[in-house]
């Protein structure tokens, strides 16, 4: 069984990673602004994790090889490092159009593993085993986790730096539009970037630049996962419990308070049962139960009809609709996922759902329009995990034989 | 007409149809009209009409029910008409064919026909009816459309032979079987239809079917009887 990548959206931008898409290497080929449907992306290696940002892509693997991550799409704030450019060996590309690797400054890169990778609006994350946190891309709110220098230049630079000062490993890493989460074995959650809206959870609106521990309704909670995206934070804790912070302007908190701007963690107390995981997109969440039901809240497409808009509390998506039948009963959402406007769910079986705006075909159904409930995108193969962006997705697939 | 014998004898009284004192035609016509059709090959359910019941079959034909067929499998070979009667065209291994890999195969015809399906039945997406009607699983084709496979599951497993349950729409029992030639093709193998036999066509499941014994008038008219409330109910319910 071999394992393999598809791409599907948006792809001036180099997101997809496919050349012949922007520039076409034949007279008669004509240049795709958009993929609608899943394409396959040859890679050199297996990919283990892969993170759209906002135009950009970052694909990683578990290998001990010296090149561990690649990078395609916008490269204006240097979001994928330094890419020198074949004509000019002083500058560096602006547009990356193929997976091209993004060199860590590593202090063993034969035995340092990649094991994550996130993206934000001009920001990436690499989370490496031992090596902590390594940091690119625009810093003018302190997102990438060092002091912001006035008047930058993020074009062009060489600049990737290194975070180790946790309490424990870091074993998670999050980009949110123009904010950084960190999670650490130990369960505790460090934030640094844009606070404007409470994003940082630290109990302040201002930048931060450092990554700090935040405490609120999750001091002394084991965090098993954090979520974000846009300006919105979800974190779930060992026994099932959803916390919540920044963004509210569109319900996502107001279960709990009517104020648009948390920034401090609150305790959402949903009656929904033990929460598994949890996703965070820009005007919309979901959640996914042990029982393996699906919840979704905020403002936008969610899911269940265009009648449904907005809700402040969490409503379950029929089961039915990923799958489940009396035919099949033992279909189960195993994964949910979010981009900015859409959401995406993994099955028990392989089969990924899709629904929510339908920009530049990122939901990649082959269709233009909106999708107003889950609706099953055809790939061949199993879908194992998918990355949603704002305008593309990246999903990982093993074959079926 | 004959006089009473002594006890113990038989009365043979002659048919009446022969005689003068007897009026009207000898034997009355029914039509009788058969549902979807069942090929040479397969076995199962075949649905007949029999005087209204004829114009019952065609509104029941607009209602675009699901059928359920029981598709039995055979991996190792291939031949023209895919089924186990006709000339061998290839012969493969198979060993390395798992459940697991039939059932995966199976879940992409499922995906690719619920494309087809929501494509035929001409809903709005847009709407909140077309959500509806996707958690209750009711969008299906009401006009004619190619073959499309609602469900389908693996029943039996036992190498080098399989067997499937397939619920479809404006299917061919040929169809079926080409698809259990094209399976094998995906398993990169080849396969032929061992058999096909409906198990349910629409409302009428094989339990009610009359077998061979039982063709008689009054099992006939039982039958009719038992089906009648599900075929009016279900009339009702589709077309109102």
């Amino acid at each position: 069984r071999k394992d393999r990548v598809f791409v599907w959206g948006f792809s001036y931008s180099g997101a997809l990673g496919v050349p012949s898409f922007v520039r076409p290497d034949a007279g008669w080929k004509k240049p795709r602004r958009i993929q609608p449907t899943p394409y396959r992306l040859e890679t050199e290696e297996k990919i283990s994790s892969a993170a759209c940002g906002y135009g950009f892509t970052l694909l990683a693997s578990k290998t001990r090889d010296i090149t561990k991550v690649w990078g395609m799409g916008l490269n204006k704030d240097s979001q994928l490092g330094f890419q020198r450019s074949r004509r000019d060996q002083t500058k560096g590309y602006e547009y990356v159009l193929e997976p091209s690797p993004i060199p860590l400054p590593l202090e063993k890169p034969q035995q340092t593993r990649v094991l994550q990778v996130s993206c934000g609006r001009a920001h990436s994350l690499v989370l490496t085993d031992s090596e902590g946190v390594f940091t690119m891309g625009n810093n003018s709110y302190g997102q990438c986790g060092r002091k912001v220098v006035e008047d930058e230049i993020y074009s062009e630079s060489h600049l990737i730096h290194q975070l180790k000062e946790f309490d424990s490993r870091v074993v998670q890493v999050v980009c949110g539009q123009d904010h950084s989460l960190f999670r650490t074995k130990k369960g505790t959650v460090y934030a640094c970037g844009w606070g404007a809206d409470g994003q940082t959870g630290l109990g302040h609106y201002n930048i931060t630049s450092v990554p700090t521990k935040l405490h609120g309704d999750i001091a002394g909670v084991n965090i098993i996962q954090v979520s974000s995206y846009g300006d919105c934070c979800l974190a779930v804790s060992d026994e099932g419990e959803v916390f919540g912070w920044g963004n509210s302007e569109y319900l996502q908190l107001a279960s709990v308070t009517e104020t648009t701007q948390v920034n401090v963690p609150r305790h959402l107390p949903f009656k929904i049962g033990k929460v598994k995981e949890a996703a965070c997109g820009g005007t919309g969440n979901i959640v996914l139960t042990e029982e393996g039901n699906v919840f979704v809240w905020g403002y936008g497409i969610l899911g269940k009809g265009p009648n449904l808009i907005e809700t402040a509390v969490p409503e379950m998506i029929p089961p039915s609709l990923f799958g489940w039948s009396d035919f099949s009963p033992d279909v189960r959402v195993a994964h949910v996922r979010c981009g900015l406007s859409q959401f995406a769910a993994l099955t028990n079986r392989g089969e990924l759902f899709v629904w929510g705006k339908n920009l530049r075909g990122c939901l990649g159904t082959g269709r233009k329009e909106d999708q107003y409930f889950p609706w099953r995108v055809t790939v061949p193969g199993e879908v194992v995990d998918v990355a949603c962006g704002v305008d593309h997705m990246v999903s990982m697939v093993r074959s079926f034989t | 007409p004959g006089s009473g014998g002594s006890p113990g004898r038989a009365l043979r009284i002659g048919s009446i149809a022969v005689s003068l004192a007897v009026r009207g035609p000898r034997f009355r016509k029914l039509k009788i009209g058969a549902g979807h059709r069942l090929d040479v090959k397969a076995s199962g359910g075949l649905v007949l009409g029999i005087g209204h019941g004829n114009k019952l079959l065609t509104d029941l034909y607009n209602c675009h029910l699901p059928k359920v067929y029981t598709v039995g499998g055979l991996f190792g070979k291939a031949t023209d008409d895919f089924s186990d009667t006709g000339n061998l065209v290839e012969k493969t291994t198979f060993d390395h064919i798992t459940r697991e890999k039939l059932e995966r195969i199976l879940a992409v015809i499922q995906g690719t026909n619920q494309k087809a399906l929501l494509m035929y039945s001409n809903i709005d997406m847009k709407t909140q009816e077309a959500y509806e009607l996707a958690v209750k699983g009711l969008i299906r084709p009401m006009a004619k459309s190619p073959p499309i496979i609602t469900a389908v599951r693996c029943l039996q497993f036992a190498l080098p032979e399989f067997q499937l349950e397939i619920h479809c729409l404006h299917e061919t029992q040929q169809y079926l079987r080409r698809m259990v030639h094209e399976i094998g093709l995906e398993l990169k193998s080849s396969a032929v239809c061992t058999r096909v036999r409906r198990t349910r066509d629409g409302v009428f499941s094989v339990h009610d079917a009359l077998p061979r014994t039982r063709w008689d008038l009054r099992s006939v008219q039982e039958a009719i009887g038992s089906c009648q409330l599900k075929v009016e109910t279900e009339l009702e319910k589709t077309l109102g």
